[in-house]
C-alpha cells in the first residue's frame, strides 16, 4: 500500500449524469477502438462499457448462447437491466465476431431506445486501411450531424482531435513512468482506466496528480507484463502483488494497446484514422504473430519484465490464437509465461491463485 | 514415380473405385434405411470429383503454386493465375465427416491451442502437426488468402498459418453489413484490396493475370453457382427430391472447385438426376409428411443419425441457409466486370450480414419451400452464424407460428455433442410438429 491518496475518482454513472446535466450527450461505447475525439466534438461524452463485471446476466442470456464471452454477455445484460439508461446512444465498434453479433442483435432484435451506431475498424494495413477508416469516420460524422443537429467545423474537429491526443500523451506517460509512481497495482489501473469515462480535462488533472506521486524506493516483486483484454477481475491485480509479483508493463486491449500516437494529417478524420491505426499491435485488429511477439519482447526489454501473464477472458477467440507461438517466442527470449482464464462474473478461483503462486515461485 | 504418372495411376484407381461404388449402389448393396431414399446415383461421381481434386494436390507438377484460401475468398483470381487452390475449411469438413476431427483437435490442443477455438481450425492445425489426413496429403501453400466475410476467426487462423509456413498472407477485409447495403467506400475498399492481392499473387505465380482467363473463371463460377441454386430449388416440389444431407455432401465442388469446368458438368448432371426424381415422384424421405429448414453448418459427424431420426417420422430436411449461401449470390457475379462484381459479391454472404437479414432469409425460404419448421444448429464453433439464433427462433415462433428448435452442438468436435440429449430434443420437436 502507499501512504498518499489520489483524488477521488467518480463513478462512471456520476460522470455521465453530470455531463448530461451540463447539456451534453452521453455515448455508451463498447470495446475496443473508437474515435473519442469525434464524439467529443459533438459534445458527446464517451463512457466505455467493458462488461462490467458482476452483472446479473439473466436477461442477457435470453439473447446469447453460453459460449459468448462475459464482456459481451454482461454488456447486453447491463443494458437490459437499465445500467445504460443514462446514455443517449450506443457506439459498437467492430472488434470480434461476438461484438459484431452484439451490434447486430441491438439493431435488429433488442432495439433499445438508444440510437445504435456500429463502427467498422479495418483490418487491412497501410493506406487502404487508413483511407477506408477516414471514410468510415466521415460517415459517422455525418450521422452524428444528423442526429444532434450540430455541425462542428473541420477546425473544431481538428482541435478536439489535438486535445484528445494531448490527453493520450498523459496516459502514455502514466504507463511509461508507472514504476516510479507511488501507486499500487489497483490504484494504477483505476487511474489509467479513468480515461475510459472521464472528460479529457478531468482525466488530465487526475493523471497529473498521479504523475506527481513519486515513489522514493523501488517497487518489490518479480516484474511482469500483463497481456489480455481487460484487467478484470481486479482481484488478479491484488493477487499479483500479494504473491510477490508486480506489473511493469501491459499489453491489455483496454489499456496498453490503446496508447495511440498522434496522427500527422491536418484533415481531422484522416488524422484520427492515422492515430487509431498506429496503436500497438492488437489481436482484435488482426496484428500478425510476429508484430505481437516483437512488441511483447520490446516491452520486456524496456521494462525489465521477466515474464508475461496472459489474462484471458473465457471464449475470447482473438486472444487465444497466438498463445502457443507467443509463448514459444517469449521463452526463446528467456521470458516465461502463464495463461490464466477468467469469466467476469466469477470470483478468482483458488486454482487460478495457486497457478499464479506457482508461476511466481518458479520465477523467484 | 513422376507426378504425372502418379496422377494417372491415381485417377485410374479413383475411376475404378467409382465404378465399383456405382455398381454396388445399383444393387442397393450399401444402403440400409427404411426411411431415407438412397443417395443420388451421382454420389460416387461427386466423391470421385473431390478425390481427384485432392489427388491433384498430391501430384502437382513441379513449380505449380499452391494457395490456401478461406471459403468466402475471391479465389477466381488465383484460379485464373493457375494456382492450385486448397480450402482448409473443406479439409476440416472432410475430417469431420470421416470422424477424424476429434483426434486432430486433440493434437492441436496438445500444442496449446484452446478448445474454445473453432473446431475447423483445431482440426487443420492438428493435421499440420501430425500429418494425418483422410486426403492423403495436403500440399503446403506458397500463398494464403483470407477473406473476413465469413468470420474474424479466419484472421487469427491464417496469421498462424502465415507464421508456420512463412509465406505471404493476402487479406481481403470485408466490412460487416449490419442492417444496410454496403457503402460506396466499403465496395471501393474491398476492390482495392483484391486488386492489390492480384499484384502480389502475380509476383508469386511469376505470370500476369490474363483477363480473358479471369472472365472465363468468373463465368464458370457463376454458372456453377446458378446450377447449384437450381438443384436446391428443386425442393419446392413435394416430396423434396434432394435432402439437405445430400446437399451438404455435394456442396464441396461449388466451394472448392468454383470456376472449374468439371464442377459445372457435375452440377448439370446432378440437376438432371434431381429433376428425374421429381418426375418419378421420388422423395429424399419416404412418405414425406413435414419439411424443415436447417440453419447453420452441418454437424458433420452426425448427419446420418439426425436425418434418420427425422426421416423415421416422415420429416425431410428440405432447405438450408448454409447450402443456400453458395448459390444465392450467383447473380452478383459479372464476368465482364470482374473486380467490381467480386468486391460486391464477397461483401454480401449471409455471414457478413446482420442477424435480421438472416431471419428475413429464413422467412423467405420457409415460404418458398413451404416448410413446417426450423432447426437452428447452435454451433459452438461458429459464433457469427450462431449469435442471433435465440431471437431468430423466438421471431419464427411468435411472428410466423413456425415451430423452431435450437440444437446445441459443434460442426466438427463430437466431444460437445450429447447424442441422447439431441435425440430427446428432436423427439420432442417431432411431437410438436404433430406428425
Amino acid at each position: 500500500m502507499t501512504d498518499h491518496a489520489l483524488p477521488v475518482i467518480p463513478r462512471r454513472s456520476e460522470v455521465a449524469r453530470a455531463h448530461r446535466r451540463a447539456g451534453g450527450r452521453v455515448a455508451a461505447v463498447l470495446p475496443i477502438h473508437y474515435p473519442r475525439a469525434l464524439l467529443r466534438a459533438f459534445d458527446i461524452l464517451s463512457i466505455e462499457v467493458w462488461g462490467p463485471p458482476g452483472v446479473d446476466t439473466g436477461r442477457g442470456m435470453t439473447h446469447l448462447q453460453p459460449y459468448v464471452c462475459s464482456i459481451v454477455r454482461n454488456a447486453l445484460a447491463f443494458l437490459e437491466n437499465g445500467g445504460l439508461d443514462v446514455a443517449d446512444l450506443l457506439l459498437v465498434p467492430h472488434a470480434c465476431d461476438s461484438l459484431q453479433g452484439l451490434g447486430s442483435l441491438l439493431l435488429d432484435f433488442v432495439r433499445p431506445r438508444h440510437l445504435v451506431l456500429p463502427f467498422y475498424l479495418p483490418r487491412a494495413d497501410g493506406a487502404q486501411g487508413r483511407e477506408f477508416l477516414s471514410e468510415e469516420l466521415r460517415a459517422l460524422r455525418g450521422r452524428l450531424e444528423q442526429e444532434t443537429g450540430r455541425s462542428p467545423s473541420d477546425g473544431d474537429l481538428l482541435e478536439a482531435v489535438r486535445r484528445e491526443e494531448a490527453a493520450d500523451g498523459c496516459l502514455a506517460r502514466l504507463h511509461a513512468e508507472r514504476e516510479s509512481l507511488a501507486l499500487d497495482e489497483v490504484e494504477f489501473y483505476r487511474l489509467v482506466r479513468a480515461r475510459e469515462f472521464l472528460p479529457l480535462e478531468d482525466f488530465t488533472r487526475l493523471a497529473n496528480a498521479g504523475l506527481a506521486l513519486r515513489r522514493r524506493e523501488g517497487r518489490p516483486g518479480i516484474p511482469l507484463i500483463l497481456s489480455g483484454i481487460v484487467p478484470e477481475p481486479m482481484d488478479v491485480l491484488r493477487a499479483i502483488g500479494d504473491l510477490g509479483g508486480r506489473v511493469v508493463a501491459d499489453d491489455l486491449a483496454a489499456c496498453g494497446r490503446r496508447l495511440y500516437p498522434p496522427g500527422g494529417s491536418e484533415e481531422p478524420c484522416a488524422r484520427l484514422a492515422e492515430s487509431l491505426l498506429a496503436g500497438p499491435p492488437d489481436s482484435t485488429r488482426g496484428a500478425s504473430v510476429e508484430d505481437r511477439l516483437r512488441h511483447l519482447r520490446a516491452l520486456a526489454g524496456r521494462t525489465g519484465a521477466a515474464g508475461v501473464v496472459f489474462l484471458g477472458v473465457k471464449f475470447c477467440e482473438p486472444e487465444l490464437f497466438y498463445l502457443p507461438q507467443l509463448r514459444d517466442g517469449l521463452l526463446q527470449a528467456g521470458l516465461r509465461s502463464l495463461v490464466l482464464e477468467v469469466d467476469l462474473n466469477d470470483p478468482l478461483s483458488r486454482q487460478t491463485l495457486t497457478r499464479l503462486e506457482a508461476f511466481l515461485e518458479m520465477m523467484a | 514415380m513422376s507426378p504425372g504418372l502418379a496422377r494417372l495411376a491415381g485417377n485410374a484407381a479413383l475411376r475404378f473405385g467409382r465404378q465399383r461404388a456405382e455398381a454396388r449402389a445399383r444393387r442397393g448393396a450399401d444402403w440400409r434405411s427404411d426411411f431415407l431414399a438412397p443417395p443420388l446415383r451421382l454420389a460416387p461421381r461427386g466423391k470421385e470429383l473431390v478425390a481427384r481434386h485432392w489427388l491433384e494436390g498430391r501430384t502437382l507438377e513441379r513449380g505449380r503454386k499452391v494457395a490456401w484460401v478461406t471459403s468466402g475468398a475471391p479465389a477466381e483470381v488465383l484460379k485464373a493465375l493457375g494456382y492450385f487452390v486448397v480450402y482448409p475449411e473443406n479439409h476440416g469438413a472432410i475430417c469431420g465427416a470421416a470422424r477424424m476431427a476429434v483426434d486432430l483437435c486433440s493434437r492441436a490442443e496438445d500444442a496449446g491451442y484452446s478448445r474454445d477455438l473453432c473446431s475447423y481450425v483445431r482440426t487443420d492445425l492438428g493435421t499440420l502437426r501430425s500429418g494425418r489426413t483422410p486426403v492423403g496429403r495436403v500440399p503446403p501453400p506458397d500463398l494464403l488468402l483470407a477473406c473476413t466475410n465469413i468470420c474474424q476467426t479466419v484472421l487469427g487462423w491464417y496469421r498462424v498459418l502465415a507464421h508456420h509456413f512463412r509465406v505471404p498472407l493476402l487479406l481481403i477485409d470485408t466490412p460487416f453489413l449490419y442492417n444496410e447495403d454496403a457503402s460506396q467506400h466499403a465496395v471501393a475498399y474491398v476492390r482495392r484490396q483484391i486488386e492489390q492481392a492480384v499484384s502480389v499473387a502475380e509476383r508469386i505465380a511469376g505470370e500476369s493475370l490474363d483477363e480473358s482467363r479471369l472472365r472465363e473463371t468468373g463465368r464458370l463460377s457463376r454458372l456453377a453457382s446458378h446450377l447449384w441454386m437450381e438443384i436446391m430449388r428443386c425442393n419446392v416440389h413435394r416430396p423434396a427430391p434432394i435432402s439437405v444431407i445430400d446437399q451438404f455432401t455435394h456442396m464441396a465442388p461449388v466451394v472448392e472447385m468454383r470456376g472449374d469446368p468439371a464442377t459445372v458438368d457435375f452440377y448439370a448432371a446432378v440437376l438432371l438426376e434431381v429433376q428425374g426424381r421429381i418426375a418419378s415422384g421420388t422423395g429424399a424421405v419416404h412418405r414425406e409428411r413435414k419439411r424443415l429448414l436447417w440453419d447453420n453448418l452441418p454437424i458433420w459427424y452426425a448427419l446420418r443419425s439426425v436425418a434418420e431420426r427425422l426421416g423415421e417420422h416422415g420429416i425431410a430436411l428440405a432447405a438450408s441457409t448454409y447450402t443456400n449461401a453458395w448459390g444465392e449470390l450467383a447473380d452478383l457475379i459479372d464476368p465482364d466486370e470482374p473486380f467490381e462484381s467480386m468486391a460486391r459479391t464477397y461483401l454480401y454472404p449471409i455471414l457478413n450480414r446482420g442477424a435480421g437479414h438472416k431471419l428475413a432469409t429464413m422467412r423467405a425460404m420457409i415460404e418458398t419451400y413451404a416448410l413446417d419448421g426450423v432447426i437452428l444448429h447452435s454451433d459452438r464453433s461458429c459464433k457469427p452464424y450462431s449469435i442471433g439464433q435465440l431471437d431468430q427462433r423466438d421471431h419464427l415462433i411468435r411472428d410466423l407460428g413456425t415451430p423452431a428448435l435450437l440444437l446445441e452442438a459443434d460442426h466438427n468436435d463430437a466431444r460437445v455433442y450429447a447424442e441422447e440429449q439431441v435425440a430427446g430434443r428432436l423427439d420432442a420437436f417431432v411431437e410438436m410438429l404433430e406428425v
